[in-house]
């Protein structure tokens, strides 16, 4: 078993609900996120949201991003700040960036935001183009990247910014195969830049969301209630599941999935 | 063959440059055979357009009309981009709205009030261009801002971007290539609009003065060589603007790599 330790609230979501036109779509929403500490490790957190298509994933995603206010409740990071819009690093389903701009410029936007980076701004690009294997595209538009090109400018962009959270919407929605493996890996190597690092994946992508998770959240309905709630935790390290590279063979692994998939 | 006729079928481009080619051989036989003593056959339009090419008085008066037009929509589209940018402001929302609407006014109409404000003929002439240009322009801009991909906004707002630093990324920067297609789309309605305006003061010449004369006149040889001059610089603008627009904007022609 792996040695760890959960320590103070990075996240808390506390009964966020969320109605449009007096038709509830999210309620009593509660959950929070802890940082995870491991031994000798810069141990960052992977969290899932799950549910089907249509429940209200992209509302959750945008009301915790900040993009979308709730109706009621609140989300709050970093000591019960209350979340808005540019608090999160978001990087949406189909990796949307500005279309004028070249990839160094959208990066060099993003840069500019982070206070920590001022002065060495360019230096830190041309370090992390070289990581994400993107220092050959830095001066072509994103018309001219592929899908796992302009992905990785996404979460790059979103990493210079600088946030602690980085919210994935259906990140591996639209890739082939190789390329979901790429994002897979590309994501671990994320979580473990940086101890405060939470990335939050909302995908309906059940197998590969789990594989890179500690801590899964399923969203979905309870009979004669409208609107989706979270309806079970399901903690992966205390199920030894998590942080394992080869998870997916494992049978334990198989029977999780199908507990989820019977959840929902 | 099939093809040419089938809905949604694509032709390759020598196939399309032949059909062209071919609708134009017989327009001009159609023209050639059903033109009877009062409308001029191609053969004698082409010539006269031939000669109008080599006249002064062709080239001063085509001179004039340029300058004026291209004034005109120099003084548009810096009015039009200050009230499509403030548009996002609710305070300008219902100008911009207003100006959208002036597309009704006719401006014949207005003439005799335009005499009253300004000082001369040429002043006269540039502001019912000005007038009569902006809101189209203003048209064109203003459904270009409404219809923003709404994750550009987005994206705006997880980068930290307060709304004036939206305004600037977004609508500034972010559509600037958009004012050249407004350019070119509606460099078409001023041109029609010259014609017009330099019927009301045809003491400084220019195109329309010339198509005037030769109207009057009923020399249809030469209203026609000038019709397919007017149609020439209306395209080679068209295509001056397209070009520019592609150098000065180069993500504006590009299109989704599959790499």
């Amino acid at each position: 078993m792996t040695v760890y330790n959960r320590e103070e609230v990075l996240l808390q979501a506390t009964n966020v609900q969320l109605t449009f036109d007096q038709h509830p779509i999210l309620r009593d929403i509660n959950f929070c996120i802890r940082n995870i500490t491991r031994p000798g490790l810069l141990q960052g957190q992977v969290v899932t949201l799950i549910g089907r298509s249509g429940i209200g994933k992209t509302q959750l995603f945008k009301v915790l991003s900040g993009l979308q206010a709730p109706t009621a409740g609140q989300i709050t990071i970093h000591n019960n700040k209350s979340v808005k819009a540019g608090d999160m690093g978001v990087i949406f389903q189909n990796y949307y960036l500005f279309e004028w701009r070249t990839v160094y410029q959208s990066l060099m936007l993003a840069a500019k935001k982070n206070k920590q980076l001022w002065g060495m701004e360019k230096q830190t690009i041309e370090r992390y183009a070289e990581q994400f294997q993107l220092t050959e595209h830095l001066h072509v538009y994103p018309q001219q990247l592929s899908g796992g090109q302009r992905q990785r400018v996404s979460i790059l962009q979103q990493l210079l910014k600088g946030s602690d959270f980085i919210l994935l919407d259906e990140p591996f929605s639209g890739l082939d195969v190789c390329m979901i493996d790429k994002a897979v890996e590309l994501l671990l190597q994320v979580s473990l830049s940086d101890e405060l690092k939470t990335l939050i994946i909302v995908s309906h992508d059940i197998e590969h969301s789990v594989a890179i998770s500690d801590t899964v959240f399923i969203l979905g309905t309870e009979p004669g209630k409208e609107g989706a709630t979270i309806k079970k935790e399901i903690d992966l390290i205390e199920r030894d599941l998590a942080w394992r590279k080869d998870i997916r063979r494992e049978k334990r692994f198989v029977e999780t999935i199908e507990e989820i998939k019977a959840c929902l | 063959m099939k093809k040419l006729i089938e809905p949604f079928a694509i032709i390759n481009r020598q196939t399309f440059m032949i059909m062209v080619a071919a609708q134009v051989v017989i327009t001009l036989l159609l023209w050639q055979s059903f033109s009877d003593g009062l409308i001029p056959k191609p053969g004698k339009v082409a010539s006269a357009f031939v000669t109008l090419l080599g006249t002064k008085l062709f080239i001063e008066n085509m001179l004039v009309s340029l300058l004026l037009t291209l004034k005109a929509m120099l003084y548009s589209i810096l009015i039009t981009l200050l009230f499509a940018w403030l548009s996002v402001l609710p305070f300008f929302k219902s100008v911009a709205l207003f100006i959208v609407k002036c597309r009704y006014l006719t401006l014949t109409g207005l003439i005799f009030i335009f005499t009253l404000l300004t000082k001369d003929g040429s002043e006269l002439k540039l502001s019912l261009l000005v007038f009569g240009i902006v809101p189209f322009f203003v048209t064109s801009f203003l459904s270009i801002i409404v219809n923003i991909n709404p994750q550009e906004y987005e994206l705006c707002k997880t980068l930290g971007y307060n709304n004036w630093q939206t305004l600037y990324e977004i609508i500034i920067i972010g559509k600037a290539d958009q004012v050249f297609e407004i350019l070119r789309q509606n460099f078409a309605i001023s041109w029609l609009m010259i014609t017009m305006v330099e019927g009301l003061s045809m003491s400084e010449g220019g195109i329309g003065t010339l198509l005037i004369k030769y109207n009057k006149y009923n020399d249809l040889t030469n209203v026609l060589a000038l019709q397919l001059s007017i149609f020439i610089i209306g395209l080679c603008f068209d295509y001056l603007l397209g070009s520019l627009r592609h150098w000065l904007f180069p993500y504006s022609h590009l299109k989704t790599a599959t790499k």
